[in-house]
């Protein structure tokens, strides 16, 4: 007979064998979920992990990443058939691929697992006072003293409890029996900082699937609209519909010319062009406004403004370190260079040609004067700058950073040592009344031998009081 | 003329305080090879006490000449890290009376001071600040990493005495010797033109050779040099370092995080100096678990934090003189 058997009335009735089997089903179930369990809880998984993430953040750091410098910069250190290949890879954007991905969630994982299977089942320690111990069993601690006082039980007692007090213990004495802890909360760093990570990964999740971000490069007199945003396949709401428009911006320089710092002058327009607010940025002092926060990301200038004989001609502009340069190309392999430094500066003008082996200075001119080039008028009518403006909105931001805090606290947590200590008092068995047998012995996880010192210490000073 | 004098008083308490570490760490080799050790100590603790203080008014000094906060090249950043490694040595060492780790940590304390003076002019040079370095953040962002990476180095160093004492003197070997390769790849791509792909090469090839074979070695011990009472000493002092250590690197990874997320508004970008930071943030994590849960022995515990060292280099320095690029480039040559 197998399985199970219908009575008349409907009961099911299961036979020994299919107990039996199924006993053997939910224990082989069982064994599974043990083993699971423990692989995916294990600390070694977890080294393993940790060397895998830093094995790829390392690659990350030596190769350009696309996101960050484009294709190009991976030409530009690597030449096209190395870049071409870290590209195939996926080595050049290592942070998206598949395996980084992957890894990030197997840590996840691995941090949840770890964190409910070893982390949080400790923090009941936490509550649980600590034992009463005998002379026998303190004297099996990692740490113990064992010697005659001629101080009163007492005495004897209340000297030891205020050494420990003054350490920064905290006493417990039950008759002749003493137990002293400091360092408590430094038991916490584990559940701290997990939990701290837990919230940085909710935060980071959130952030990438409900946030938008872009940048923007912008002239005066423009607006900067945030409807091409990057943003999340699974992002919920709606993009702002209001502007931003630039009303004037400019750079602020040391007296030896180099940038000092880059203003912008905003209004946020509301979508009937209404001002809403004003507020000037600057790097590291950006707008808020609705959620979301516009800042202050690059300055340059974007067009050179001239005249050939009064025909106005505008020039696109080129970021030269500290410079700025227009090109015009002129026949027979020649080009016209125009450089200027900021926008208040002269304008020099450059000719260069194949054979020359540098560009020879033509002419100097400054804001709004006029020169002569072979018979052609030049006027030098000014520069047109554009701010570089980066905005974003990120849902997930007061997660992360409350996140921060868990971590920073968790390990800063770690630094404190947990030290338990237990002494016991005895009348002396060398048969002299009125000495005290003193056991005192206790155990550490951190910082052993000053630990191990510190005890040492307090048996010395018992001896000598 | 003031200025002058500032520069002068400046460089002045910087040279005394170098001249101190040397002085320091030949006294210490004195004491342990000649005779009145006790004197011969008392006298190089003083030596790297004085040069403590004179590395702090020299870099209070250089402050006021900069007429901003010191930290803001890798000239400084080099005289901070001299400073936290003098300092880290009479607050987290001494207190343990350990000598050994004495002239290890004025040696480094020297080489600092060497490398920062032979650094070209332009790394020298107080210069005007760029707009992204405008901010309060870099005096709460900065110091925290360099103090940090001091910590991680003695961390290091004491691992290798630690070797010393335990026996394992093939490792001990093989692990200063990739120390000091990673140490002139470093010197080589700040002060000569060699092609940065050769000295990564030359740091990664043998920072890897060099730790695996160490690990290798392991099992091999000088019984008759072992002294396994100072050794645990000397992994207590290891262990202590990366406890201070850690949290400090997490203060400065993640203020790091709110700075740039004040200015560019982005917590985190992927930046290759950030990258490294948490590559090594990663390994003293790694340290932490291994050690809490009794993974591994004490000595291949000091040959994890030997790893920290190198990587640690790596983000302080490799990063300038190896040819990454990115966000923190303030003090790149090339």
């Amino acid at each position: 007979m197998n399985g199970t058997q219908q009575l008349h009335n409907g009961e099911v009735v299961t036979s020994n064998k299919a107990i039996a089997e199924n006993k053997s089903f939910f224990y082989f179930i069982d064994k599974i979920n043990t083993w699971l369990v423990n692989s995916l809880s294990s600390v070694k998984l977890t080294i393993v992990l940790l060397s895998l993430l830093a094995v790829m953040v390392l690659l990350g750091a030596w190769c350009p990443q696309i996101p960050q410098g484009g294709p190009g910069k991976v030409v530009e250190q690597f030449g096209p058939q190395t870049a071409d290949y870290l590209i195939k890879m996926g080595i050049a954007d290592i942070f998206h691929s598949l395996a980084f991905l992957l890894l990030i969630s197997f840590i996840t994982v691995n941090i949840i697992f770890g964190s409910f299977r070893h982390v949080f089942p400790k923090l009941k320690l936490l509550k649980s006072p600590m034992p009463w111990l005998r002379a026998e069993q303190i004297n099996k601690m990692p740490v113990h003293y064992q010697f005659e006082s001629s101080l009163s039980p007492a005495d004897c007692e209340n000297n030891l409890a205020r050494t420990l007090k003054r350490l920064g213990y905290s006493v417990c004495i039950n008759g002749s029996q003493l137990t002293a802890e400091s360092g408590k909360f430094g038991r916490l760093a584990p559940t701290v900082t997990h939990i701290g990570l837990l919230t940085l990964l909710a935060g980071v999740i959130l952030s990438s699937w409900t946030g938008f971000s872009g940048f923007k490069g912008v002239c005066p007199g423009e607006t900067l609209s945030f409807l091409d945003a990057e943003h999340s396949q699974l992002w919920l709401g709606k993009l702002p519909n209001w502007t931003v428009r630039v009303n004037e911006t400019h750079r602020e320089d040391y007296p030896s010319g180099e940038a000092k710092q880059w203003y912008s002058n905003l209004s946020v327009l509301d979508r009937n062009g209404k001002v809403q607010k004003t507020q000037t940025i600057s790097v590291n002092e950006p707008l808020s406004y609705n959620g979301v926060d516009v800042y202050q990301s690059s300055w340059g200038l974007k067009t050179l403004k001239i005249r050939f004989n009064n025909d106005a001609k505008q020039l696109s502009l080129q970021s030269m370190g500290k410079l700025f340069a227009a090109f015009l190309p002129l026949p027979q392999n020649a080009v016209i260079i125009f450089s200027i430094r900021d926008a208040q500066a002269p304008l020099r003008i450059f000719a260069k040609r194949e054979d020359w082996s540098s560009p020879k200075l033509l002419s100097q001119v400054p804001l709004g004067g006029q020169t002569d080039l072979g018979g052609v008028s030049l006027i030098y009518e000014g520069t047109v700058a554009q701010t570089g403006l980066q905005y974003k909105c990120d849902p997930g931001l007061p997660i992360v950073y409350l996140a921060f805090i868990f971590i920073i606290g968790g390990i800063s947590l770690a630094a404190v040592p947990h030290r338990q200590v237990w002494a016991q008092l005895k009348e002396s068995p060398s048969g002299n009344n009125n000495n005290q047998l003193v056991t005192i012995g206790g155990t550490t996880k951190k910082g052993k031998i000053s630990f191990a010192r510190q005890i040492e210490n307090i048996m010395e000073k018992l001896k000598n009081d | 003329m003031t200025e002058l004098t500032i520069s002068q008083v400046q460089m002045t308490f910087t040279n005394v305080s170098g001249i101190s570490a040397l002085l320091a760490f030949w006294a210490f080799v004195l004491g342990a090879i000649g005779k009145w050790k006790t004197k011969v100590y008392r006298v190089a603790e003083i030596l790297i006490l004085l040069g403590f203080v004179c590395l702090t008014a020299a870099i209070i000094t250089r402050g006021i000449e900069a007429n901003r906060f010191p930290l803001a090249n890798l000239y400084e950043s080099t005289l901070w890290f001299a400073w936290a490694i003098m300092g880290g040595y009479l607050l987290l060492v001494r207190r343990l009376g350990q000598n050994q780790l004495g002239w290890l940590a004025a040696l480094f304390a020297t080489m600092f001071f060497l490398y920062g003076s032979w650094l070209p002019g332009n790394q020298q040079v107080i210069t005007p600040l760029v707009p992204a370095l405008v901010s309060y953040w870099r005096q709460i962002h900065v110091p925290p990493l360099i103090i940090s990476y001091a910590l991680f180095c003695l961390s290091g160093l004491s691992s290798l005495v630690e070797l010393w004492y335990a026996g394992h003197i093939r490792s001990l070997i093989l692990a200063a010797v990739t120390i000091v390769l990673a140490g002139t790849a470093i010197c080589l791509g700040t002060y000569t033109s060699i092609d940065t792909v050769w000295l990564q090469l030359l740091f990664v090839g043998s920072s890897i050779a060099g730790m695996f074979l160490a690990w290798r070695n392991l099992s091999h011990i000088a019984t008759a040099k072992a002294d396994q009472a100072k050794a645990n000493v000397y992994d207590e002092i290891s262990s202590k370092a990366i406890s201070v250590g850690l949290p400090l690197l997490t203060f400065g990874i993640i203020t790091g995080g709110l700075w740039a997320n004040h200015a560019w508004g982005t917590y985190w970008s992927w930046d290759p100096k950030e990258s490294m930071a948490l590559v090594t943030w990663i390994s003293y994590a790694a340290y932490i678990h291994l050690r809490v849960h009794h993974e591994l022995s004490a000595e291949r515990l000091s040959l994890v934090s030997i790893i920290g060292l190198i990587l640690t280099l790596l983000t302080y320095l490799g990063f300038n003189s190896l040819g990454f690029g990115g966000l923190h480039s303030y003090g790149r040559f090339k």
